[in-house]
């Protein structure tokens, strides 16, 4: 017998709010529906009668785990239409707390997926590292949210000898117990059990949709805006790029602890090199944008974001569009339901790591 | 820096253009959409080409073709904000229903992003607009 099940948009085992329609029969699911929306804030309506600065301190908004992101990606579109060359260390900077954002962004839904899992010891342990992530951004940046790291023109605020020790300290700790939630991972039989084998997305099906970031990378597919078209100087930073390839829900477990690996190698690397010199190009007033525009892409934690920026170098910006990863992301769930139980649907639409304030904007 | 490259095109061309993008497995990396100050509409068709963006301008269309039969729901789910949004038309698009707004607000219509401000703050509070 087939019938209708719906998910959402309010359900326990989701962050935010979306709907799904499950077509099963039986417990199987035949095919499914995703439907967005009920985050829309309507951000880039605003930000056409925003002036540069407003907007910054607002796209910082769209999002309360990738912030930092949403700030760096819009202010590298303006600084690219006004020709501005960021400094050394304040692209240095950026990159820092970029890093620190993916590590807790990836510790995030490390404990969410552990817990829908059903293993609630390892989440427990997951989020008890990320707050130590926490704690160093809030040194370095005076937040825990919407850090404020980001003017045009480079970073805000300077990283001192001692929070910089601070950092490496606190990386020391994490990678330590990073190693040991990795050996669990990849050992536990509930772990493997709930998630090897469900919710499928072949390479093949990942480039046809058009899937970014760690979903991507999950279905063997090695895309990385870092390493495919660097930007604030991740040329100068020696990092691999994770893929997995059994294409399941245990692929984007194991990705993102991979990943993690990566993001402790670049914050070591970008505080030992970390140059001298100015942090920002000391604009005093809200900068001018001319007339123009350019679309820059950035690798969030969740995948590829685009920031396309058009100016009529008037106050306000013409037209700001953004592109977020889980509105690539989101497409694939349908694909990685079919044919799985609706027991595990929960589990599968949260292994995109979705986004649906960043999506819905 | 990443590299920004825009070029004008024709909407004959978009259809080929993507065909030929997706043969040689370029990504669309978003499809944008403004309009200029004397109103003429511009949809830009970004391509990740190398380590850059190309980025393919059709101006002064507002009815497009679909490309979502060639870079499927990437191009979809793109199309479809567009048309709720800004009012664009594609082609063969499936817009029986909204993507990001409740089907009955603004009775169906209210493309938000060329609808002035000041006359959707009035419709949300379902004042008869004067004009």
């Amino acid at each position: 017998m087939s019938y209708i099940v719906p998910i959402g948009p309010y359900h326990p085992a989701l962050e935010e709010p979306v709907h799904a329609r499950l077509f099963v029969e039986g417990e199987e699911i035949k095919d499914a529906k995703v439907y967005i929306g009920y985050n829309h804030r309507g951000i880039e309506k605003l930000a056409q009668q925003k002036n540069y600065i407003q907007t910054l301190v607002m796209v910082e908004r769209v999002c309360g785990i990738c912030s930092h992101s949403h700030a760096f990606t819009y202010a590298m579109a303006c600084e690219a239409i006004a020709k501005m060359n960021v400094p050394k260390r304040g692209q240095y900077i950026r990159v820092i707390v970029a890093e620190l954002e993916r590590l807790h962004s990836h510790y995030l839904w490390l404990g969410i997926a552990l817990h829908l899992i059903g293993h609630d010891s390892l989440f427990m342990h997951s989020w008890d590292d990320r707050e130590a992530i926490m704690d160093i951004l809030e040194e370095i940046t005076g937040n825990r949210v919407n850090y404020g790291m980001i003017t045009i023109g480079g970073a805000r605020r300077d990283i001192s000898d001692e929070t910089r020790k601070n950092v490496l300290e606190m990386l020391d700790k994490i990678e330590k117990s990073m190693n040991v939630i990795k050996d669990m991972l990849l050992s536990d039989k509930t772990v493997a059990l709930r998630t090897q084998g469900v919710g499928i997305l072949t390479k093949e099906d990942a480039i046809r949709i058009g899937a970014v970031g760690p979903q991507a990378r999950a279905s063997n597919w090695a895309i990385d805006v870092r390493k495919d078209a660097p930007y604030s100087s991740y040329e100068d930073f020696d990092f691999n790029v994770a893929v997995w390839d059994s294409c399941d829900v245990f692929s984007r477990v194991v990705i993102r602890v991979l990943e993690n690996f990566e993001s402790i190698k670049i914050i070591r690397q970008a505080l030992d090199m970390l140059p001298s010199g100015p942090i920002n190009l000391g604009l005093s007033r809200i900068p001018k944008i001319p007339a123009g525009e350019y679309m820059i892409r950035y690798e969030a934690p969740r995948g590829q974001l685009c920031y396309k920026v058009v100016s009529n170098g008037g106050e306000f910006n013409k037209r700001v569009s953004i592109h977020v990863p889980t509105f690539r992301n989101a497409p694939t769930v349908p694909t990685m339901l079919r044919g799985n139980s609706v027991a595990d649907a929960g589990l599968i639409v949260a292994s995109i790591d979705p986004c649906f304030s960043c999506m819905d904007r | 820096m990443q590299e920004y490259k825009r070029i004008t095109i024709t909407k004959e061309e978009v259809i080929p253009l993507a065909e030929k993008m997706r043969a040689d497995g370029v990504t669309l990396a978003m499809i944008h959409a403004h309009f200029e100050d004397d109103g003429k509409p511009v949809v830009c068709y970004e391509y990740q080409v190398g380590t850059g963006i190309e980025s393919y301008a059709v101006e002064g269309e507002s009815v497009l073709p679909d490309i979502s039969p060639i870079y499927d729901l990437g191009a979809e789910w793109p199309e479809r904000e567009i048309n709720e949004l800004m009012g664009l038309v594609f082609e063969g698009l499936d817009t029986s229903e909204r993507l990001f707004l409740p089907d009955t607000m603004f009775e169906g219509q209210g493309h938000i992003l060329v609808t002035p401000m000041d006359k959707l703050i009035r419709e949300a509070h379902g004042e008869v607009d004067a004009q």
